[in-house]
């Protein structure tokens, strides 16, 4: 589950890559309040630079929170130690809005890596990773690097990853982007089924087609701040 | 692209099992540069290390060999000796004609000296002896027109054992104008020398390691820059830092005793040389001729055979040792980088 008392959230200005990601000085969030039980859905609604990219990377443990009490799957952040984190990140399933996948690995190494730092057996992650290929689709490009792909492939391997480990909460930022219509209710009816298998599921999106198609609990940004909950 | 499967082993043809985890370290971490780099570093550290062995065996045989000789010279040596105060040269109501003969002042110094606490051996030159000892001076026909002093040579048990004022104090007693010859003297001037040449080996062995470790150190954060990417998203996926670093530090330290290994055998030739022209100043036979005659190891173990035992097993351990600053200098690296990550 995921619970957020009073968060917020500020860039300190020039990230360490040398990359300005915020206006310097602007809460990127404010004030935040919700909780998302074990096995609950979340639209995160809101225009771009509202904070759902901000409040995902939080949720994603890749930042910390500037103020406020921010529990992750029972974990207070305020008492993780780093190790900890790390742990907790293995329970965490993440697609990023730009795939963030590693162009010199296969798509299989791809989609395996969840499983090989929990150290899984070989033949077990073999199957696994060949499984969730047909289901996406993509078996027939297991040894292809990221590269030779489309957009829509890159995003199936990316959603492969995220969830091939049976994550206890699944993070999505535009998960649909690069799908197409009957991917994208493909992928729906997927996270429903996480969803009730008690996986925690909150996904970013402007598509709202998609939203009505699969009408769900909402969160709803705006500069930074939860305008709706319901 | 077309499908590698193997039938049968579906998947087994893509993936590399642990190593496919996309931190390519053979990418990140060169196999060239590193290796040549270390095994420099481990040539001049061997360098270094058998200066600092050889300064020791030198500063040891020093001191325990000539500083624990003290040479004695007795000017008329067939004289009488004085007799000691403590005892009169005619004991009163005596008669003179049965009083022990008076010592030679010689055998007196012997017989003084023999008493010395810490004498292992007296030994006084016979005339061969003091002829072969002048011969650089006086010729070799022995025939010489000089009254020669006695010599006489003091063996102690340790360097410094002995009071050499007290000595030369007791011998004159006895025997004035004897003169004691302390080879200590000598002797400390050479073993502060030799302890300040150890000191400097090992100052220039520490640069070498400090040098080492900053090499490394800028190798695997160039490596680490290389693959920045790979390495935040394994983190972002669960991976711990022990993990990160357990992995570059594995792949440094084996090019570290790759680097270590070339060196020592770049280094091993030399030593031996070295060790050779050595020998004789450490009191020992060429090596040279011990191998010739010891059966068994042969071409680089005949070598290392060679060399004194204390820099072979010095040698022997330039490659684990260069491992492990190679295996904890990226693990201190990499775990401080891995710090600016959440």
């Amino acid at each position: 589950m995921i619970r957020l008392r009073d968060v917020s959230f500020r860039y300190e200005g020039t990230a360490r890559d040398g990359a300005r990601e915020a206006v310097q000085g602007g809460a990127a969030l404010r004030q935040l309040s919700f909780d998302v039980p074990q096995g609950g859905f979340r639209w995160l609604l809101g225009p771009s630079g509202a904070g759902k990219s901000s409040l995902l990377r939080l949720l994603h443990l890749a930042v910390r929170p500037t103020s406020g009490r921010m529990e992750i799957l029972g974990v207070e952040m305020d008492q993780a130690r780093r190790a900890g984190l790390a742990r907790l990140r293995r329970r965490i399933g993440v697609v990023h809005q730009d795939f963030r996948l590693l162009p010199d690995l296969p798509v299989f190494d791809n989609i395996a890596l969840p499983l090989r730092l929990q150290h899984r057996p070989e033949d077990e992650i073999r199957d696994e990773v060949l499984s969730i290929l047909d289901w996406v689709g993509l078996r027939a490009r297991a040894a292809a690097r990221p590269p030779q792909l489309s957009g829509g492939e890159q995003q199936r391997v990316a959603i492969a990853r995220a969830v091939i480990h049976r994550p206890a909460l699944v993070l999505a930022d535009e998960p649909t982007n690069a799908l197409d219509d009957q991917q994208a209710n493909r992928l729906m009816e997927l996270f429903q089924d996480l969803a009730g298998l008690g996986t925690t599921i909150v996904v970013a999106t402007h598509n709202d087609g998609l939203v009505r198609r699969y009408p769900s609990h909402e969160l709803e940004l705006a500069h930074g701040r939860l305008v709706r909950d319901g | 692209m077309a499908d590698r499967t193997t039938p049968g082993r579906p998947g087994a043809s893509w993936s590399q099992a642990r190593r496919a985890d996309g931190l390519a370290l053979r990418r990140a971490i060169p196999d060239r540069l590193l290796p040549v780099l270390v095994a420099a570093m481990a040539v001049l550290a061997a360098m270094a290390l058998a200066g600092a062995t050889g300064a020791r065996i030198l500063s040891a045989r020093w001191t325990t060999g000539a500083a624990s000789i003290v040479t004695v010279q007795v000017p008329r040596p067939d004289d009488p000796a004085l007799v000691p105060a403590s005892r009169p040269a005619t004991p009163a109501g005596a008669d003179a004609g049965t009083a022990p003969p008076a010592l030679s002042r010689a055998d007196a110094v012997l017989a003084a000296l023999a008493d010395v606490p810490g004498a292992s051996r007296v030994h006084r030159l016979d005339k061969a002896e003091l002829e072969t000892l002048l011969s650089p001076w006086l010729g070799h026909d022995g025939d010489f027109a000089l009254a020669l002093p006695a010599v006489i040579e003091l063996h102690l048990d340790r360097a410094g054992a002995m009071d050499a004022d007290a000595l030369a104090a007791r011998l004159d007693a006895r025997a004035p104008d004897t003169l004691v010859e302390r080879n200590s003297l000598w002797s400390d001037r050479l073993g502060d020398l030799a302890r300040s040449l150890q000191t400097c080996a090992i100052l220039a062995v520490l640069i070498v390691v400090a040098v080492a470790a900053a090499t490394i150190a800028a190798t695997t954060r160039a490596g680490l820059g290389a693959r920045r990417q790979a390495i935040e998203l394994i983190h972002s996926l669960g991976a711990t830092d022990g993990y990160i670093a357990g992995r570059f530090a594995g792949r440094t330290a084996v090019l570290a005793f790759t680097g270590g290994l070339i060196g020592s055998l770049l280094a091993l030739p030399l030593l031996v040389l070295l060790s050779r022209l050595a020998a004789p100043f450490a009191g020992a036979t060429a090596p040279a001729a011990t191998v010739a005659t010891t059966p068994g190891p042969s071409g680089w173990g005949r070598l290392l055979a060679a060399l004194p035992l204390p820099l072979a097993v010095t040698l022997l351990s330039l490659a684990p040792a260069a491992a492990l600053i190679g295996w904890l200098t990226t693990q201190i690296t990499v775990r401080t980088w891995l710090r600016r990550l959440p």
